[in-house]
């Protein structure tokens, strides 16, 4: 055999995909220190449903990603901006006919403004969590959170409160004067994680081909780089460099992933850049990252997988489009992706009129016929102003288009 | 004195207690994984040792040699510890060498199974070493330095600019390595000046958060560097490596100046810090001894001042099993750990 030049070391080392091993992983598995607290009486580990996958994460380690019987912690910036994300992440659940509560009794993370350094205390902010996920346990639904904030904060909040007896106290003090338990779930679940384990089978009913369909993915951050470890990552997808979620969804769905150099960047969302410098916000998401994008790769479309990034990738580009800068690219979270690859509406469930970068290239490439889809949402529209109807509800929705 | 000691791990650290021990009367056993003998500088084909500018083979060849030579040394190749069990005086150690069980008892334990490398795929890859050939690491260079062929992977062709980027894996609480590998800076400079020697066109620049020049590499290296070689240091935090045309780009906050600041690179190498070795993790557990959150040998002992000694009576540890170490202190920790493992028999 030839024995390798440095050169051909090198480039060798780097062609391989990273494997790693749970045994020397840098962080502890916070789920020992879960039961070891249960195993006090100080907390109840609320445990993943029997039906669940299992996926590995960024060192190594087993998550269990539930299927069903999920309780669906929602997103106060989806249901408020965009909330064609939510009804796609329901609208995918009843396709399969999985069983899930969408409850009324949850509140906001308060996430946001704790970020922004804007509000709360640790007390406060572990609370909330607290009562959120206790208002799951007594369902006997499983958490499944749909905000990309939500869920980062969440996992801060329960590395908090394990390592901290004084703040689990104050907690239990403000739960027991609601009458409720100090539970946290066995694992802190995304929803991108619930389309990462479902993409095949969404493949198996997509309706529409995305092959002439070239996307960049922007992982978001909340997801991949607070408390790390949680990540899903797959030696098949960029490697196991990067995390899995949304890029493997798209090639399941067979669209061409393209990458860019700032894919690691930032949104621009920034927490604190939106509320107080939103400026800066603006030029960092239009300039940092849909030009980029744009002038490297000239994508159909970019995907992402919270909130934050699609409200902010999406809404920024009317900025920067005013001083004729190289931007519009349509913005969609992963769920609505696949929803609108199984044939949802593109109005009455992924509704892409809530999204102001012009997205209507984007169905034409894929021969939607979107003008008369438009017809039948403004004919809800009709019905409802003239009091036939009282709102859309899943009966419009739930039927599967045949696209044309 | 018939008791044996057993020294494991045939880098600088091992040869190094193996040969002390031997001198000092002691009946030494020596496993090494490999089929030879040199350790990581060997393995990776380290070219000149700081801060002496000795040719590492030549130096690894020379502890090699003493330890080889020594009747009192018995070298077992392809070798690794199965089960440590017994106390001080009276272990009982069973290995496999060369895909054969062998068991054996031993009074003594050195520990000296060392450090890997940092991978700097690891952690978030903001320096994209696994997407851009010519993202490297201090390591990947050290090998082009010995072959004199310093190139891009990329295209083949000698680079014009380089730019080490320190403290990748080391002093970054972000990924759990929140200690300084201590050798990086002296490494990295040390480079540059072979760079400035072997491509005298070359531009090399080295981004640091501070330059961390042990004892005499500050005269031997950082200001030779800098004086002689023109080898520019700037105070600063890069944050991302990005692409531009055939080059790199890098961008981060020059601290001195309180500014953004972009360099286009050819090349880019990652100083790369030390983390335990998968073998000093296994040997740890097996010999039962403490390990710091990093998985490191715990040494210093109840004194604190034996930083041969770990949590383990008759256990002793050499090199940077015990923690980030350069080649001087791990060959003087090694010298230690053989004179307490021999006075432990004797005793």
């Amino acid at each position: 055999m030839t024995e390798m030049t440095t050169v051909e070391e090198i480039l060798e080392r780097k062609s391989h995909s990273v494997i790693r091993d749970a045994e020397v992983a840098p962080t502890h598995d916070i789920r020992e220190a879960l039961y070891e607290l249960e195993a006090k009486g100080e907390i109840i580990v609320q445990r993943v449903p029997e039906n669940h996958v299992e996926v590995t994460t960024k060192y190594g380690r087993t998550k269990k990603i539930p299927i069903d019987h999920t309780w669906h912690h929602k997103s106060c910036g989806q249901c408020g901006h965009i909330p064609g994300y939510t009804s796609s992440i329901f609208w995918l659940h009843r396709q399969f006919g999985l069983d899930y509560i969408d409850p009324t009794d949850q509140t906001s993370c308060t996430g946001w403004n704790y970020y922004a350094s804007a509000t709360s205390n640790a007390a406060a902010q572990a609370a909330v969590m607290s009562r959120n996920f206790a208002a799951a346990y007594e369902t006997g639904y499983f958490p499944m959170i749909h905000c990309g904030t939500s869920y980062g904060h969440y996992k801060e909040i329960r590395e908090q409160l394990v390592h901290r007896k004084e703040l689990r106290d104050e907690v239990r003090r403000i739960l027991d004067k609601l009458g409720k338990p100090l539970v946290i779930p066995e694992e802190i679940v995304h929803y991108s994680e619930w389309v990462h384990v479902m993409r095949k089978k969404f493949a198996e009913r997509q309706t529409v081909s995305f092959a002439p369909i070239t996307a960049t993915v922007h992982p978001a951050c909340h997801y991949y780089k607070i408390v790390a470890e949680d990540a899903i990552y797959d030696p098949e997808i960029y490697g196991g460099q990067r995390t899995a979620t949304v890029t493997a969804t798209l090639e399941a769905l067979g669209i061409n992933v393209a990458d860019y150099s700032t894919w690691f960047d930032c949104c621009g969302f920034g927490f604190r850049h939106i509320l107080v410098q939103r400026d800066f916000t603006r030029s960092f998401s239009t300039l940092r990252k849909i030009e980029v994008m744009k002038n490297e790769v000239n994508p159909d479309l970019t995907v992402t997988h919270d909130t934050g990034c699609v409200t902010t990738l999406d809404k920024s580009q009317f900025s920067a489009k005013a001083h004729d800068r190289n931007v519009g690219i349509p913005v969609l979270s992963d769920a609505q992706v696949a929803a609108l690859a199984m044939g949802a509406h593109p109005f009455r469930v992924v509704q892409f009129h809530w999204h102001s970068t012009d997205w209507r290239p984007f169905l034409d490439k894929l021969g939607i016929d979107w003008k008369k889809y438009w017809d039948e949402f403004q004919g809800d529209l009709d019905a409802i102003r003239a009091g036939t109807k009282s709102g859309i509800t899943w009966e419009d929705a739930d039927k599967p288009v045949i696209y044309g | 004195m018939t008791k044996k000691i057993l020294v494991i791990g045939g880098g600088p650290a091992g040869l190094e207690a193996a040969r002390s021990a031997a001198e000092l009367g002691g009946e030494v056993i020596l496993l090494e994984k490999r089929e030879r003998l040199g350790g990581t500088p060997d393995r990776e084909g380290y070219a000149k040792l700081t801060h002496h500018w000795r040719d590492a083979s030549e130096a690894m060849a020379e502890l090699a040699a003493a330890v080889t030579s020594n009747k009192n040394v018995e070298v077992k190749y392809q070798a690794e510890v199965k089960e440590i069990s017994g106390s001080a005086g009276a272990f009982n150690v069973k290995i496999e060498a060369g895909g054969k069980a062998e068991s054996f008892d031993a009074g003594a334990v050195i520990v000296a199974t060392g450090f890997q490398h940092f991978d700097p795929g690891r952690a978030t890859q903001y320096y994209n070493y696994y997407s851009f050939p010519d993202v490297i690491t201090l390591t990947d260079l050290e090998k082009m330095l010995k072959e004199h062929k310093v190139v891009r992977p990329s295209n083949g062709e000698a680079p014009k600019k380089i730019a080490f980027i320190q403290c990748v894996g080391s002093r970054d609480r972000q990924i759990g390595n929140e200690y300084c590998s201590k050798v990086c800076c002296g490494i990295a400079s040390k480079q540059a000046i072979e760079i400035r020697e072997q491509l005298p066109d070359s531009k090399v620049m080295i981004f640091y958060i501070d330059m961390r020049m042990y004892g005499y590499w500050e005269p031997e290296i950082y200001w030779k560097a800098q004086e002689q070689h023109k080898v520019n240091y700037v105070k600063g935090v890069i944050s991302e490596v990005l692409k531009k045309g055939d080059q790199l780009l890098i961008r981060g906050e020059d601290t001195t100046m309180s500014r953004p600041m972009e360099v286009l690179m050819d090349m880019v190498v990652l100083s790369v810090g030390m983390e335990p070795s998968a073998g000093t993790r296994a040997v740890a557990q097996l010999a039962g001894v403490e390990q710091n959150k990093y998985g490191f040998i715990n040494a210093g002992g109840a004194s604190g001042l034996d930083p041969s000694a770990t949590s383990k009576a008759g256990v002793f540890v050499a090199g940077a099993a015990s923690g980030p170490s350069d080649l001087d202190d791990s060959i003087a920790q090694a010298g230690l750990a053989a004179a307490r493992a021999v006075a432990s028999l004797r005793n």
